[in-house]
């Protein structure tokens, strides 16, 4: 009979299965001997113990919630990927708030000294106004910081509620739904957005809006797979049969357990919202001089490339140096969530 | 096979008709003040966008207007660009053909060789080639194309001086010339296809190595050639292709920012030109073009797909 | 073929030489001992029948004498030889050589073991083209030939399809096809018909029977089915926790088990015929071990009901029965200092020359195992059966699109359901048996007919059903790893079923909570842990619970057991029969089964192509006169006695599609008792046997019953398919 449960695993059961099983923790396997243990002593205790072992049980299992909380974040940081770019992550939000009374001002200009190369002075030289690169290069990372997490945030919002909706309902609102998001995946979002900002004016409130509304259909197709997976396992059913309301089954049935995807599906909207605050800002949809965005520099400054590559090199490692961080971080998660 | 064709055309209809209804309302309905306005700027009178309005048939009922529109469009008569005052169609193709030779070139050279990275990764999965090809690809995608193209051309063009710094040739210059020039302003969009279609290129691998098939096609004996070949590459090839008709769509957005960083002339520019001096005509009839073009992409894939799996393509 | 074998060698070597045998997969840095010291050899020609639950080690066996271990798994220690050629010597060429060409292997699931973009023709062609070195022609005909050996109707148009436009007993028989291609020395099956519905199963196991007369190769048949083995094997060895525990000639090992655990196992799985109200199901206590977890001394000790303290103190051998071995082994391990993990390579060996051996020093003792007393049924009367009718399906439809096709899940159904009755559904896969039990819980709204719920018509949705109906008709699923949320704790999830469902005040939900679970046999401990913390047995314990939160009168069982591994499996038998006595519950209960719902249902209703075409007592359905469907598929159940081995009277054709049923009786493009016209054009009447036993046939009682106790008696049957066919 064992194969009925080994076939709903899907392909090559028995290996699968036993190498899945090898593959926990050891201390999960050590936690499942326990628990075979102390099933195998099979008899219910005297009702005068009964109280005592449920305190000792709440304890225990206070704690084993603990130890697995413990565990991912144990594997988290044993995993170099994730520890490189969370390190390169905070340091760019560390320069973003605290860069102002650390460096130079980014913004006082000196005709004298400019396109100068790196020096004592000015570490990372100077640009076509004199200014500080390096300290403009500490602050560029400002903007960004605050339109891509924010956009990020309202692209997941958004897309989670539609996901669950549509993929949930299904039927004519997912028809509908996803028709909508065809349309807006027909356009390619730096198209779209370019469209928008050039049709809206611009401004770092815009900016994040365009962006979450872009991304939004990208995470409720996400959503959307991960609830049309969940929607026909057996405990939703359960819940439909104890008549729970549909918002209730979306929100504390289906949701906590497609949190993974979701946060997976986050950390990459967040390194896309920063790819994309970047290029528009390149391309002059962001926001205007003298702002020290990268993006913005790079586009005003290639112009001295070839006699003062300073100018757009340094913010240009600065942004590769934060979306890969990014890209570390996520690929560290999906990693460690999906072992 | 044919059916399913006919079907998935006849399924792009509507959505075409939504996309265009889209952006003709982004651009003629959500524009504050009248259209007349937005190209003549705030320093004349009333009366002149007035005139001007009228001249356009800006100032018939919106779905008149957009009727006419999309007629035009479907008929050929793309109007005339409000700031150049020259028909939009030839602008359009001309700058549309110089974007797809580069566009082309890229994925010409990036999806045989991200696929073979992709399933070589794939093939030595968790090994130390595994973890770099994996991280190192998708460093290179996540990276902005201005970012990459900046530090290239420092490297190739300014420094090393290997190739031209801009993407245009000589005029009459011969076809490999012209492929020479776009070297350099192909690699970045390159960078951004190489981690997605590599990385599902693994996946799939991945996926279909722990297949149980697999399993049957190494116990009957087969030499691993005959697996990898015969068994694996086929079936793990289904995720790539859809991937890469989608990402089509990045690609058409990358190409708007290399061709603005290497002065590019072709269809990104246009659009980003068009947007800056709100000429509308022109900006309309590039998006429409682009999405028109990221649909027939994916209609390829999808029809690649249905080759592949004899399930799609004889279900219908 | 006759490639590198060396002939002093292969003179008279077994198929299959396994000698203390370890394989362990590593993590970490940490070694867990999936096979420990397994020594077994299989002689040429014969077939040996592998045996055990979910977990214990078969399949890495199987695998290691493939030499084809996960990438995490090491050969440890001890040597496979195949055809005296040890298989670890083997270089990459002649490895690929030897496999497909010496051993081949059947697959469990065929619907996955074949590439599913290649056309069959060319699947079966390689292993010609590669093997044997014939050009494309060549190995495509031998192809043909092979899929003719395996009796595929229409050979030719087989070879140019895909695997998906096969049903699954025609991919099992390219599968067999395959291995047999180039007459191996030794094939293995890995569980090669569970999955497939009853009759393809037994069509399957026909085929192998069959095949076993006209090939040569030994067969290693890997299984949970105890009544596989009893068909097909003259050998068996009984594998626990990755350890042979009980080997010997499958007759003497399945008639005379010495092994307490090998004895469980037969207890544990009802015979067909039995009835919960004759006998209870035996259980074995506890669950089955983790993959690698480390036990002590005896690994079965720790479930074992005559274990005492020597089994713990060191590991017993593997002693010859019937002999002096384990009484000598038990003494020498009492003067021994204890040491409880106590395991060195030399116990892998078996102790004495014999036909059979057990692991086991109280072996002598195993025919006496006390028994285990679980609660035996009440009669249905007591169980308020008397009573009006609780449940009432009145000409239910229900139709599913698929594309443009329109299926027919379930068509007409008519049945009725008395207080503290259980109806046992039967049927293969695509019957609607499923979708009919979600009719009536609500899951799935019916077309057309009503539901009538102790008098009143219940709404078609669960959705619209008031708190009292849901309270009163619950569910219990198949699934154990997705009945339950993984994101609540147990308690939570039987908190807020007895919230919503039990009505209960907010003081005394604690106690309806802390009463279920103690009712389900689920200690205190485990409720404060998330469902991935149990086993299988456990989660389903607090499936029921949270069905039964609101005293249910009618509880829906969907293949409640079927999940589970057979030792756990009766527990839940037993509980549900127990809970049902108590509380004079109704079970609608589904399972492919035949002897689970001969054993727990007291009617019986059997479905077949979305018709429900016999109805009756549980003790009638299965004899004469029957259903010719019923009748078929009662003869395909592979059966645990030796001396009753009936014949599979084999069905023609496959299933066919729901989207375009036969006309007429529904059965008659398959049936053995076909009429004529009048099955084609007609639609059968239900025939009345008396007792409220229906079946839907044109062939009246009276005559069936004497065509199918003429099929009993022998011979006279000989001319029975001819006629039919």
């Amino acid at each position: 009979m064992d194969d009925h449960r080994q076939t709903s695993l899907g392909p090559d059961p028995d290996l699968r299965k036993e190498a899945a099983e090898l593959g926990a923790d050891p201390e999960m396997i050590e936690l499942r001997a326990e628990a075979a243990a102390s099933a195998r002593e099979g008899r219910l205790p005297a009702d005068q113990d009964r109280r005592d072992q449920e305190l000792q049980a709440d304890a225990a299992a206070a704690a084993e919630q603990k130890r697995q909380r413990r565990y991912l974040v144990k594997a988290l940081l044993r995993s170099p990927t994730f520890m490189i770019g969370l390190i390169i992550l905070l340091f760019w939000v560390f320069m973003a708030i605290f860069s102002t009374s650390l460096t130079q001002s980014y913004t006082a200009q000196d005709a004298m000294s400019s396109l100068k190369p790196p020096s004592a002075a000015h570490w990372f030289g100077t640009d076509d106004l004199g200014r500080d690169v390096f300290a403009r290069m500490m602050a560029g990372a400002r903007t960004v910081l605050v339109i891509a997490p924010l956009a990020t945030a309202l692209a997941l919002l958004w897309g989670s509620i539609i996901g669950l909706v549509a993929g949930f309902w299904r039927g004519l609102t997912d028809d509908i739904i996803m028709r909508g998001i065809d349309v807006l995946l027909a356009l390619p979002i730096i198209i779209t957005s370019i469209l928008i900002l050039s049709l809206f004016g611009k401004g770092t409130a815009i900016i994040i809006l365009t962006i979450g509304i872009l991304f939004t259909p990208v995470v409720s197709r996400t959503v959307r797979a991960a609830v049309i997976g969940e929607r026909e396992r057996e405990y939703v059913l359960a819940a439909r049969l104890r008549g729970e309301r549909s918002s209730f089954v979306m929100a504390r049935e289906i949701l906590p357990n497609i949190m993974q995807p979701i946060i997976v599906e986050g950390t990459v909207r967040l390194g896309y919202a920063v790819f994309t605050a970047a290029t528009l800002a390149f391309l002059g949809f962001g926001l205007a001089p003298p702002s020290p965005d990268w993006g913005l520099t790079i586009a005003t400054q290639r112009v001295f490339l070839q006699i003062a590559p300073w100018t757009v090199l340094f913010p240009a490692l600065a942004l590769a140096s934060l979306v890969v961080a990014i890209n570390l971080i996520t690929d560290g998660l999906g990693r460690t969530f999906s072992k | 096979m044919l059916r399913l064709i006919g079907r998935r055309l006849l399924l792009m209809i509507p959505t075409l008709i939504l996309v265009s209804i889209l952006i003709f309302a982004l651009a003629e309905v959500f524009v504050p003040g009248s259209v007349g306005r937005s190209i003549l700027g705030p320093y004349v009178t009333e009366e002149q966008v007035q005139l001007l309005n009228e001249r356009l048939g800006a100032d018939r009922p919106i779905v008149v207007r957009y009727l006419s529109w999309a007629g035009g469009f479907v008929t050929g008569d793309w109007g005339d660009s409000a700031l150049l005052k020259v028909p939009v169609r030839p602008l359009v193709m001309e700058a549309f053909w110089h974007s797809l030779l580069l566009a082309g070139f890229a994925l010409v050279l990036i999806v045989p060789a991200s696929i073979a990275l992709g399933v070589f990764a794939g093939l030595r999965r968790d090994s130390v080639l595994d973890r770099t090809i994996t991280v190192s690809s998708l460093s290179m995608t996540v990276i902005p194309e201005f970012v990459s193209g900046v530090v290239l051309l420092y490297v190739f063009a300014v420094w090393l001086k290997w190739l031209p710094v801009t993407a245009l040739p000589p005029d009459g210059s011969p076809f490999y010339t012209r492929l020479y020039y776009l070297i350099l302003p192909a690699i970045p969009l390159m960078f951004l296809e190489l981690g997605y279609i590599a990385r599902m290129a693994r996946v799939g691998t991945v996926q279909v190595l722990s297949m149980p098939y697999i399993r049957t096609a190494v116990l009957k004996g087969l030499p691993r050639s005959r697996v990898v070949f015969g068994h694996v590459l086929r079936n793990a090839m289904v995720p790539t292709v859809t991937v890469i008709g989608s990402q089509v769509g990045w690609l058409l957005g990358g190409l708007v920012v290399v061709e603005k960083l290497f002065n590019y002339p072709g269809i990104g520019r246009l659009m980003v030109e068009a947007a800056l001096a709100h000429d509308i005509p022109l900006l309309e009839a590039s998006v429409l073009l682009v999405a028109v073009v990221y649909m027939i992409a994916n209609l390829i894939a999808d029809i690649v797909v249905a080759l592949l799996n004899p399930r799609i393509r004889m279900g219908g | 073929m006759s490639t590198v074998e060396d002939p002093q060698l292969s003179g008279d070597a077994a198929a299959l030489d396994v000698r203390d045998l370890e394989v362990s997969f590593h993590r970490r840095g940490r070694r867990l001992p999936v096979l420990k010291g397994i020594t077994l050899k299989i002689e040429r020609g014969q077939a040996y029948g592998l045996v055990g639950e979910s977990g214990c080690g078969k399949t890495t066996l199987a695998m290691a004498a493939m030499r084809y271990l996960a990438s995490n798994g090491t050969l440890d220690n001890g040597r496979v030889l195949v055809d005296g050629q040890d298989v670890s010597e083997l270089s990459e060429e002649a490895l690929r050589k030897w496999r497909g060409g010496k051993v081949s292997m059947v697959y469990q699931d065929p619907t996955q073991a074949l590439s599913p973009a290649m056309r069959i023709g060319d699947q079966l062609a390689e292993v010609y083209h590669y093997h044997e070195g014939m050009d494309k022609k060549a190995s495509l005909e031998k192809a043909r030939e092979a899929l003719r050996r395996v009796a595929i109707p229409d050979p030719d148009a087989t070879l140019r399809r895909y695997p998906f436009e096969l049903s699954g007993g025609q991919q099992q028989r390219v599968v067999i096809a395959m291995a047999l291609a180039v007459n191996p020395q030794l094939l293995i099956l890995d569980e090669p018909t569970t999955g497939l519905d009853a009759t393809v199963e037994a069509e399957i196991l026909d085929l192998i029977e069959e095949l076993r007369g006209r090939i040569n190769a030994a067969i290693l048949l890997i299984t949970h089915n105890l009544g596989l083995v009893v068909r097909l094997c003259e050998r068996v060895g009984v594998l626990y926790a990755g350890r042979l525990v009980e080997e010997g000639p499958a007759k003497q090992v399945f008639t005379d088990p010495r092994h307490p655990y090998t004895m469980g196992l037969l207890r544990c799985v009802p015979r067909f015929g039995m009835n919960k109200t004759d006998a209870a199901l035996q259980t074995i206590p506890g669950t089955l071990p983790a993959l690698g977890e480390p036990l002590e001394g005896c690994v079965y000790s720790a479930r074992c009901p005559m274990a005492r303290p020597v089994c713990m103190r060191r590991e017993p051998d593997f002693f010859a029965w019937p002999g002096d071995g384990p009484d000598k082994g038990r003494q020498e391990a009492e003067k021994l200092p204890p040491d409880p993990a106590a395991f060195s390579p030399h116990h892998a060996e078996p102790v004495g020359e014999a036909e059979r051996h057990v692991r086991c020093y109280f072996c002598a003792e195993t025919p006496h195992m006390p028994h285990m007393t679980p609660v035996l049924a009440t009669s249905l009367e007591e169980r308020g059966a008397h009573e009006a009718d609780v449940l009432g399906i009145d000409h239910v439809v229900r139709t599913f699109k698929d594309g443009r096709k329109q299926l027919t899940a379930v068509a007409d159904v008519s049945l009725n359901l008395r207080k503290g009755e259980t109806f046992g559904l039967v049927g293969e896969s695509g019957s609607g048996k499923t979708t009919l039990a979600k009719c009536v819980t609500g899951l799935i709204p019916p077309d057309s007919g009503t539901i009538t719920f102790e008098g009143g018509v219940l709404k078609s949705t669960a959705g619209k059903r008031s708190r009292e109906a849901l309270r009163a008709i619950q569910m219990v699923f198949q699934n154990p790893d997705s009945t339950l949320n993984p994101a609540w704790s147990t308690r939570a999830i039987l908190t807020r079923a007895v919230k919503k469902l039990g009505g209960a005040k907010a003081g005394s939900v604690r106690a309806k909570v802390d009463k279920l679970s103690a009712d389900v046999r689920v200690e205190p401990r485990f409720l404060f842990q998330k469902p991935t913390e149990l086993s299988g047995g456990q989660k389903q314990r607090i499936a029921i619970a949270r069905a039964f939160a609101g005293d249910p009168t009618l509880v829906v069982c969907d293949e409640p057991a079927s999940a589970l591994d057979v030792s756990v499996q009766a527990s839940i038998l037993n509980l549900l029969v127990e809970l049902q006595t108590n509380e004079q519950t109704s079970y609608v209960f589904i399972s492919h089964d035949l002897a689970v719902v001969r054993y727990i249902s007291d009617r019986i209703g059997v479905m077949y192509l979305a018709e429900l075409i016999e109805v009756g007592a549980a003790a009638d359905v299965f004899s004469p006169p029957h259903h010719p469907y019923t009748e078929a598929l009662f003869s395909s159940i592979p059966r645990l006695d030796f001396e009753e081995q009936k014949d599979r009277i084999p069905l023609r054709g496959t299933m066919p599609s729901l989207s375009n049923p036969p006309s007429g009786c529904r059965f008659h493009t398959r049936c053995h008792r076909f009429l004529g016209d009048i099955c084609v054009n007609e639609v059968p009447p239900d025939q009345d046997v008396g007792d409220g036993h229906t079946y839907r046939c044109h062939i009246p009682p009276d005559e069936l019953r004497r065509l199918q106790t003429a099929k009993d008696q022998g011979p006279a049957a000989e001319a029975e398919p001819a006629t039919a066919g």
